[in-house]
């Protein structure tokens, strides 16, 4: 018998997970990546991985600290934080998070002044006012391959438990099909990747656009598409099939609707066009592709938290969601962006990216001139 | 014993005998359980067919409990519904569902969000972090930020009256009689005998939450997330944003 019901009155529910988490799993996604992406040129001592190591380290620190002030911000009473640190409450994957975090942040700290420390040393080598400074930071050591992998392996077990407590803490949400889904956490962990190639790719165009780098995070991105690409079909036949109830009910959830398809369309052409691009021309496409997959990757947390939380539970259609412009929103965003950028100039200020692989010598430069040689 | 509005008596000779068919909460669960008195496990039934959405409940729960503007514990969901050439009003009045295995009690990573011994789920506003991870793990979309507060927020059964021996503030003031509120824990107790005998539905049972909100009267089609054509009117705290085309965004 044919149905048809009109939803005369009914709630709409808010955002609960505002922009701020958007820019939280973004930026945690993409310092994971980077750490893995710096792993075999560091910690497992590759030469020629060496200088796209540099540029990963990078991106695992600027991402790194500054995704743990969107996720601060993204709770509605910050000041209470600690409120994490005083219970017990291992039923919850935020409150393993909670662990996590600061783990992964100490850890990742202490990989890359492992890494970091033989320029340190050569930068306090060199006749300068700060030299004593890089000579303390340095603490009297130079490039130790043993503590590096030792340090790498840390901040490696940190970025798995991050890749695993991000992952399950939204795929273990039962209420949202489109979350539930054991998909999710390998759709994060690979566009996250895909993120942090990316942004390796963006660096590495403004700090010397050294070819060999390109083409070989270029092929792993390409190499990182496909994969986002087998996941994201077997999610769709699965849904699509009916075999599963959860994702056929997740699919079915949204595939009425005219702005997911076009959100479908637009996020297979912004995984799709980067691999072309990547696999027919690694080199010198560098910027293109790493702008396209950063983008991709930023879309795939918007789609999946702000697009997943207007998917009503109970109601029908979809809740309304309008960009507020300010700290819950734009301003928030606009402001998670500039504390990287801020970050980024502060580390190329104080340890500039070397023009040559790091175990070269470095070229003494004033201070002032470094972050333009770093921005460059 | 009667739990209708009209003779309410709380904690006289409540029986610890389960409602028949009614699952015990997981071991864990109960263990975790504080506060409230362990004879009684508080539940409601909403009679649909004496609902006649005049939405004084969702007024009233606004009033008892000071929920801002544009924030709701509950309220009247209000569907038309055209069968078989055949079109009617449905009402569906919607709260916490204060389930037995509730599903945003584990996720709090702080324990802000926590059971009562006898039954009602409640949020500690002083201890809550806002991180609304509850709000995302409630299967009836119940609970939101408040923004005065900015912790999470919904329907405790107004937990305070019931401590003091009233009906919570939508029962009181229910001109049908259509929400019924009582012990399951009191085999005697109008909602036991309602459980018993009229044998009402729980929303979204796929979900495994075992509610303890019960519906007598629910339309199927409404016992899940609707499908249907979205709501000409929401309340909203954006009314400009009221374009059919732009109710979608992914």
């Amino acid at each position: 018998m044919d149905t048809n019901i009109v939803e005369v009155i009914n709630v709409t529910r808010e955002v609960a997970w505002l922009p701020w988490a958007v820019q939280y799993f973004f930026l945690i996604g993409l310092s994971v990546g980077g750490v893995l992406l710096s792993l075999p040129g560091y910690a497992f001592a590759r030469e020629e991985w060496r200088a796209t190591g540099r540029v990963a380290l990078l991106v695992a620190l600027t991402c790194g600290l500054a995704a743990p002030v969107a996720l601060l911000s993204d709770l509605h009473q910050p000041g209470r934080f600690w409120h994490f640190y005083v219970v017990f409450r291992p039923t919850s994957w935020m409150w393993w998070g909670s662990l996590i975090i600061p783990f992964y942040v100490a850890g990742l700290l202490v990989y890359a002044w492992t890494c970091l420390r033989e320029e340190l040393r050569e930068h306090g080598a060199v006749d300068s006012r700060l030299a004593p400074l890089y000579r303390l930071a340095a603490a009297g050591g130079g490039r130790n391959d043993a503590l590096i992998r030792a340090a790498g392996l840390v901040a490696l077990a940190g970025a798995a438990a991050v890749v695993l407590y991000t992952g399950a803490e939204v795929a273990v949400v039962r209420a949202r099909p489109l979350w539930n889904t054991p998909f999710l956490p390998v759709q994060f962990a690979l566009t996250a990747l895909a993120g942090a190639a990316g942004l390796v790719l963006i660096l590495n165009r403004f700090a010397g656009a050294d070819r060999a780098v390109e083409v070989r995070v270029n092929r792993v991105l390409a190499a990182t598409l496909a994969a986002v690409m087998a996941v994201g079909g077997l999610w769709l036949a699965l849904g699509l099939s009916g075999i599963e109830p959860t994702h056929a009910e997740a699919l079915g959830s949204v595939v009425g609707s005219e702005a997911w398809r076009v959100t479908a369309v637009w996020a297979v052409a912004a995984t799709a066009v980067p691999f072309a691009i990547a696999l027919a021309r690694p080199s010198g496409t560098g910027l293109l592709t790493g702008l396209i997959a950063v983008h991709s990757a930023w879309m795939f947390r918007w789609t999946v938290f702000i697009g997943g939380q207007s998917v009503p539970k109970t109601g029908a259609g979809f809740y309304e969601y309008a960009l507020p412009a300010g700290p819950d929103g734009l301003l928030g965003i606009a402001g998670t962006a500039g504390l990287w950028l801020f970050l980024l100039l502060v580390i190329t200020a104080i340890v500039p990216t070397p023009r040559r692989p790091a175990s070269g010598p470095v070229r003494a430069a004033p201070a002032a001139g470094r972050a333009v040689a770093a921005a460059e | 014993m009667d739990r209708s509005r009209r003779n309410f008596c709380l904690g006289a000779g409540a029986a610890a005998v389960g409602a028949a068919a009614l699952a015990a909460p997981p071991a864990d669960a109960a263990a975790a359980r504080k506060g409230g008195d362990p004879a009684n496990r508080w539940a409601m039934v909403v009679d649909v067919r004496k609902c006649v959405g005049c939405q004084a409940c969702t007024v009233a729960c606004i009033m008892e409990n000071a929920v801002p503007a544009n924030s709701f514990r509950t309220i009247v969901s209000t569907y038309e519904v055209t069968e078989g050439g055949r079109a009617g009003t449905a009402m569906l009045p919607r709260l916490c569902n204060h389930c037995e295995d509730a599903p945003c009690l584990p996720v709090c990573p702080t324990g802000a969000t926590f059971q009562r011994r006898d039954g009602i789920v409640v949020v500690d506003n002083t201890v809550c972090v806002g991180c609304g991870y509850c709000v995302q793990a409630c299967p009836y979309d119940a609970r939101f930020i408040n923004h005065e507060t900015r912790t999470a927020d919904k329907c405790t059964f107004c937990v305070h009256r019931v401590d003091a021996g009233l009906l919570p503030a939508c029962v009181e003031t229910c001109v049908g009689g259509a929400r019924i509120f009582g012990d399951l824990n009191d085999p005697g107790s109008t909602v036991s005998r309602l459980v018993r005998t009229q044998a009402p539905k729980v929303l979204k049972p796929g979900q495994g939450t075992d509610p303890r909100v019960f519906y007598i009267g629910l339309d199927p089609n409404l016992e899940g997330k609707v499908e249907g054509t979205p709501t000409l009117w929401r309340p909203s705290a954006r009314p400009h944003a009221h374009a059919p085309a732009a109710k979608e965004h992914a």
